[in-house]
């Protein structure tokens, strides 16, 4: 496939995945969280996943992404909104409020399945 | 007796980049050690990265010591067109990867002599999204759009606007021919980003390289004094 940015995302996933997962146990989902900085298009990093994770010990594992949206401030009414995308327009008629976005991509949790001991 | 799992939802919390990251922190340690201005300087392939690189070494041979970073996909010609003008540059074939990674910066820092070398920069691969989330130990990433690219480019690339610590705005010298807007080109800027500042530069005609090399002068001499503390 194409060497799209989320590639190198999910190789290193991959990697950071098998080193935290414990010895014997399946991997059943993996949980990200990423800030809007990161520009991800969610389609491209699950095509990209399943494409790293193929034939590997945790292939068929589940990748969910909770993409956290801009944060947008008026400067000129005060208000403060969440938006998928920066540049938008306030009701206030300010066409330029000013767009927050987190750089943040973290792995927040793997889900598996253990043999009861 | 086995067959029975249960399971288990194991929290983690840790940065998917964590190994790239732990290497560019040694990398900026060994750096601010040497008192090493070191620019990440992240650009869309034909900005312009290695022509200003070109004009900025030409500029400052005799005054400084600088040691050159280059990644490219696949040829040597940006290393071989930085050797005229610099004998400490080191090339490095990212092959497929769009990006340079800390792990190939460290490499490459291990083949060439940083004795006195007061001035790293490392061009990185054309790219303006990949490159910017991977740390490489800088002190500085420096942003560089051009005129030809179009005034939209900076609204499109959020990420490098405010992580970047200088944006130049390179091929000033083609604006009579262009309809780029400078004025909508700062305000997204300003608008992601409010403190960057933006230089205006001509790699081909020299226009403008006095701010830049005077930025340049202001980091050498900041990691020289962090040093000494
Ligand atoms: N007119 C004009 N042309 C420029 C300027 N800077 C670069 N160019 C031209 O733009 C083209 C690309 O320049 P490069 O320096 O190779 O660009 P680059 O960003 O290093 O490209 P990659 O390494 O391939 O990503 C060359 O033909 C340069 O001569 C400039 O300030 N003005
Ligand atoms: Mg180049
Ligand atoms: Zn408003
Ligand atoms: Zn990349």
């Amino acid at each position: 496939m194409r060497r799209v940015h989320e590639f190198s995302i999910a190789e290193a996933l991959l990697a950071q995945v098998l080193r935290h997962a414990p010895t014997g146990a399946q991997v059943r989902e993996v949980e990200i969280r990423v800030g809007a900085l990161r520009g991800i298009e969610p389609e491209a990093l699950q095509m990209s996943w399943e494409a790293v994770t193929h034939e590997t010990a945790v292939a068929g594992c589940t990748l969910k992404m909770d993409l956290q949206p801009w944060t947008i401030t008026c400067p000129e009414c005060g208000r403060s909104w969440t938006s998928p995308i920066p540049f938008v327009d306030c009701t206030c008629g300010n066409t330029a409020p000013a767009p927050v976005g987190g750089d943040e991509l973290d792995l927040v949790s793997m889900t598996v399945d253990e043999e009861e001991t | 007796m086995s067959g029975q799992t249960r399971t288990v939802r194991l929290p983690i919390a840790e940065r998917v980049l964590e190994a790239n990251d732990e290497i560019a922190a040694g990398v900026r340690v060994e750096l601010a050690r040497r008192s090493i201005f070191a620019i990440d300087l992240i650009g869309a392939p034909g900005s312009g990265k290695t022509a200003l690189l070109e004009t900025t070494l030409r500029a400052l041979s005799g005054r400084r010591r600088p040691a050159v970073l280059v990644g490219d996909l696949a040829t040597r010609r940006d290393g071989d067109r930085l050797a005229r003008w610099c004998d400490r540059v080191i090339q490095i074939s990212t092959g497929e990867g769009c990006h340079l990674e800390a792990g190939q910066v460290r490499l490459a820092l291990g083949q060439v002599d940083l004795e006195g070398v007061d001035l790293l920069f490392i061009e990185n691969v054309g790219n303006l999204i990949c490159p910017v989330g991977f740390d490489l130990g800088q002190t500085a990433k420096v942003g560089l759009f051009s005129l030809t690219e179009g005034d939209d480019k900076a609204a499109k690339h959020p990420y490098l606007v405010t992580a970047a610590d200088l944006l130049l705005l390179n091929k000033i010298d083609l604006a009579p021919y262009l309809s780029f807007d400078r004025a909508a080109f700062e305000a997204d800027v300003h608008l992601l980003n409010p403190h960057v500042p933006i230089l205006e530069v001509s790699a081909t005609t020299g226009a403008g390289l006095e701010a830049w090399l005077a930025w340049l002068d202001r980091g050498v001499a900041r990691a020289r004094g962090a040093s000494a503390t």
